[in-house]
């Protein structure tokens, strides 16, 4: 069987597999919606009713199968790509699937010839075992003179056990914010207009200094000193006190 | 039979590796012209038929192998085939490194559409493909290696036919491109009012 006649019943489409392509291309379905797990578990079911695997077939379908996840994760995934892909026309859709399908397909031809070509190589031997010890090593009579003397293996090794000097590392600044001291501002701040702007807090600060007063934010929100909301993604949050008495009451 | 001849049969024997010309000639210090001139020799002396070594260009250099005719013999005494099977999945693999390499595991994977991990491991297991470097994406490149060119009696990569051989005419292709559109399109019309 072709699996573009495989017959599918799932929740957004009941065809064959090969219309259900064609509309996810055209976008008449909606890829989202689409449980690709459902149509994997089909085709197991398929297989398990023929009873055999038929591996062109198996193939094929994994490979469309796995074009899908890909579109489909790329949809899922809130990037610059998705726009692209979602302005893909079907047919180049289409092509992009195909040229998948074609890849495959050369080395799969590949891997064919391969397989022919160790089976009509000559049935012959190459020698395998690496050069016997003595003939790697070299003698210690060989060897320059003095190489072994115990003394010069003994510095050599004791040059390893020795530890390097402690590196000075007193010109590096380690930026040193704690939870505590941004609790301690954001507290303070608040305790004068009982109202803030997380932006206007961090103002000028580093990212470590911006992330620990985050921190410090969802903690004070864990005690419910504060709330604070934010209308949309990436704009301002405002902080406001939940109530001079709980501040207050754990000072 | 000359003595550089002579010399050059005792490297074959010594080196687990085929040996090139250049090799060869640095190791004897005569030119190429009569290190060639000497292996032909030795082809001679080694012609099958005479020997119970053959004397063979493969890997891109010289190699002493056995005759096939002990090839009996020679399971019975090492215990092993030649060569294990190779799946479907390991070929596959392989044909991929061998036309593309250095190819990473993830374009390998992108290729077959399916994880590669398995495959590359074991083709890792018996030396026919070996890591080489990393990508730009730090991901692990691989190459076949020398063993796998002995295995399937290549001279050098360059000996694998052209992949595009295998490739569907241009009628057909434009066929299996329509086959997903037209086929989903007439079928779309049959059921919409």
């Amino acid at each position: 069987m072709r699996i573009a006649e495989l017959e599918l019943d799932l929740d957004v489409f009941s065809g064959p597999f090969d219309l259900l392509l064609t509309l996810v291309l055209r976008e008449e379905v909606d890829l989202r919606e689409l449980s690709l797990a459902e149509v994997v578990i089909s085709y197991i079911d398929h297989l398990e009713a023929r009873g055999e695997l038929e591996l062109e077939a198996t193939t094929e379908f994994i490979v469309l199968v796995a074009a899908l996840l890909e579109l489909k994760s790329r949809l899922l995934l809130p990037d610059g790509d998705a726009e692209e892909l979602l302005e893909l026309e079907p047919a180049e859709a289409a092509e992009e699937l195909l040229a998948r399908m074609l890849d495959a397909r050369r080395y799969r031809s590949a891997a064919a010839h391969l397989a022919e070509l160790l089976a009509l190589a000559p049935e012959v031997r190459y020698r395998e075992a690496p050069l016997p010890p003595e003939l790697r090593r070299i003698d210690l009579e060989q060897a320059p003179a003095g190489l072994w003397d115990p003394a010069i293996l003994g510095r050599a090794l004791g040059d390893l056990l020795t530890l390097p000097a402690r590196l000075d590392l007193s010109h590096v600044l380690v930026a040193r914010v704690s939870v505590a001291e941004r609790i301690a501002l954001l507290r303070r701040l608040l305790r004068k207009g009982g109202e803030l702007s997380f932006d206007e807090v961090v103002e000028g600060d580093d990212r470590m200094t911006v992330a620990i007063t985050l921190f410090a934010l969802l903690e004070l929100y864990k005690r419910g000193e504060v709330s604070w909301e934010q209308p949309k993604s990436f704009g301002e949050i405002t902080v406001r006190a939940a109530g001079r008495a709980a501040v207050g009451g754990r000072r | 039979m000359s003595e550089l001849a002579r010399t050059i049969e005792a490297l074959l024997f010594l080196s687990s590796e085929p040996l090139s010309v250049a090799e060869l000639s640095a190791a004897s210090g005569a030119s190429d012209d009569v290190v060639e001139a000497a292996l032909a020799e030795l082809a001679e002396a080694f012609a099958p038929g005479r020997r119970g070594l053959l004397l063979r260009e493969v890997a891109g250099g010289y190699t002493l192998a056995s005759d096939p005719v002990a090839e009996d013999a020679a399971r019975e005494l090492l215990g092993r085939p030649r060569h294990g099977a190779l799946t479907p999945a390991q070929l596959e693999t392989l044909a991929i490194v061998a036309y593309l390499e250095p190819v990473s595991r993830p374009e390998i994977a992108r290729i077959r559409g399916v994880n590669a991990e398995s495959p590359v491991a074991s083709l890792l297991d018996r030396g026919l493909v070996s890591e080489s470097g990393r990508s730009e994406f730090g991901a692990v490149l691989y190459r076949t290696t020398a063993l796998f060119l002995k295995l399937f009696d290549l001279q050098s990569l360059e000996d694998l036919p052209d992949p595009a051989q295998w490739d569907p005419t241009p009628e057909q292709r434009s066929d299996l491109r329509e086959r997903l559109l037209a086929a989903g399109e007439a079928r779309a019309g049959a059921s919409s009012p």
